[in-house]
């Protein structure tokens, strides 16, 4: 099994690992502290289009990805539309009571929300997990202990796959009936969970056992068999942001879509 | 006995995040099935978000474990794609550093019911810090922020609590605890006998 939904390679996918993993962390603390629902609508468009263009998926890929996260998108609207403070009433009905003011704070949430999963699933869609653990002790210095033993753990899933599939069907062909409710519901999970887990964790031992009794060691001058090193398309990463969203700020200051500055209640 | 995380700790407690990762990943549908209910029922399933931390704890119950635990479920999500994306890091690291927090104040020598609930009350405490900031919960109004609180609270006390104590009891039942504790006081007891 491959650990990368990779279609095609793109200029993203050369992008040094920790760099464009630093890069996203610091764009996600940029926006928690934007509050202008102007920017945080344009700064959308500019995680929506590096996704859509540059994330080399096909086109089918690319809407089975976006269903569920519009889907999360309305439920972390909606509660805060619904039950917002706000002053300017639309609308109310029982405990429902939908203003002006938690209205766009709702679609702000959403917003934030929607370009948190914008930037995680670039990554994730661009990044090869091991590159990222070579990377991570190369640029980084993550003691090598910890970097193995993620990707090690990362090999046993198709592993726990495999043993969830065999104790389904054991189940089957022996005819286990599950109750109802919400017994059944732990009883179902404790059959599943119990096995699993302690399959899994037996195996992880073993393993560590194994790398050690073939002399794992945290020596510093350890070498490496991928070379992680920068690039071009490390400088035209930051560019993309910094220009693109600068005029997002631009455009949202000059010409706004909303006369709100900030959404939080006053 | 030699102080700080083996190999092997940190390689059970990476597949044991793992695990729950993936389960993270089985639990995000429901969720959100539950958040288009509204009104918050999908408060009352947070608690598995944190379930990472209590259960690596109580199975290795070393110092570090929970906050290493549900830092890795966290990037595990990350990296399969999760709908949340990268704030995920933030949640992980937050919620088990609390947790972390209250097994630190207990000195990492009591694995009980009252103490893992508290943990997740602690991880649930974080992860509504952060939704301070991030979600304006601040700006609900405050019928409706109670409940919120109040939900995620039960939720995280009875699913990191009392669900990840019996779950770890079961565990403990097939034997696989014993291969990755630490030995304990009564283990050397037993060898003076």
């Amino acid at each position: 099994m491959q650990f990368d939904f990779i279609h095609k390679e793109t200029w993203l996918h050369k992008i040094n690992p920790s760099f464009k993993l630093i890069v996203i962390l610091v764009l996600f603390i940029m926006v928690l502290f934007i509050h202008n629902i102007n920017i945080m609508m344009n700064y959308m468009v500019v995680i929506l289009f590096m996704f859509l263009l540059f994330s080399g998926q096909p086109a089918k890929r690319v809407i089975l990805i976006l269903i569920p996260v519009l889907f999360m998108f309305i439920t972390t609207a909606i509660p805060m539309i619904f039950f917002g403070k706000g002053d300017t009433t639309w609308f109310g009905w029982g405990l429902i009571h939908i203003t002006e003011e938690s209205f766009f704070r709702g679609i702000h949430v959403g917003l934030r929300a929607l370009i948190f999963t914008g930037l995680g699933i670039i990554f994730a869609l661009t990044t090869r997990p091991v590159f990222l653990f070579y990377s991570l002790m190369q640029q980084l210095k993550i003691p090598s202990k910890y970097a193995y033993s993620f990707l090690a753990g990362l090999r046993l899933i198709p592993i726990m796959i495999e043993e969830f599939q065999t104790i389904r069907y054991a189940m089957k062909v022996r005819g286990v009936q599950h109750k109802r409710g919400m017994k059944g519901f732990y009883e179902v999970l404790r059959k599943y969970s119990i096995p699993m887990l302690s399959q899994s964790i037996r195996r992880a031992h073993r393993v560590a056992v194994a790398m050690e009794a073939k002399r794992f060691s945290q020596v510093k001058n350890r070498t490496y068999y991928y070379k992680i090193t920068f690039s071009w398309n490390d400088i035209m990463f930051v560019l993309y942001f910094l220009i693109l969203l600068s005029a997002a700020y631009f455009i949202s200051v000059q010409y706004p879509y909303f006369a709100i500055t900030d959404v939080r209640y006053k | 006995m030699s102080k700080g995380l083996k190999l092997t700790d940190i390689l059970v407690t990476f597949v044991i995040a793992i695990v729950f990762g993936i389960v993270y990943q089985l639990w995000t549908p429901f969720y959100e099935f539950l958040g288009g209910l509204g009104l918050h029922i999908d408060q009352l399933s947070y608690g598995m978000w944190f379930i990472a931390a209590t259960v690596a704890y109580l199975i290795i119950r070393k110092p570090g474990v929970a906050l290493l635990a549900e830092l890795a479920a966290a990037s595990g999500s990350l990296i399969l794609g999760s709908p949340y994306g990268v704030e995920l890091l933030i949640y992980g690291f937050l919620q088990g550093l609390f947790a972390e927090l209250v097994f630190f104040a207990v000195r990492y020598k009591r694995y009980d019911i009252l103490v893992v609930s508290l943990a997740g009350a602690a991880s649930a405490a974080a992860s509504l810090l952060f939704d301070w900031y991030k979600g304006y919960i601040g700006d609900l109004e405050a019928w409706n922020l109670a409940l919120m609180i109040g939900f995620r609270t039960i939720s995280a006390i009875v699913i990191c609590g009392v669900f990840a104590y019996f779950l770890v009891k079961a565990l403990e039942a097939t034997g696989v605890t014993n291969l990755v504790r630490p030995a304990s006081k009564e283990d050397y007891d037993a060898l003076d006998k």
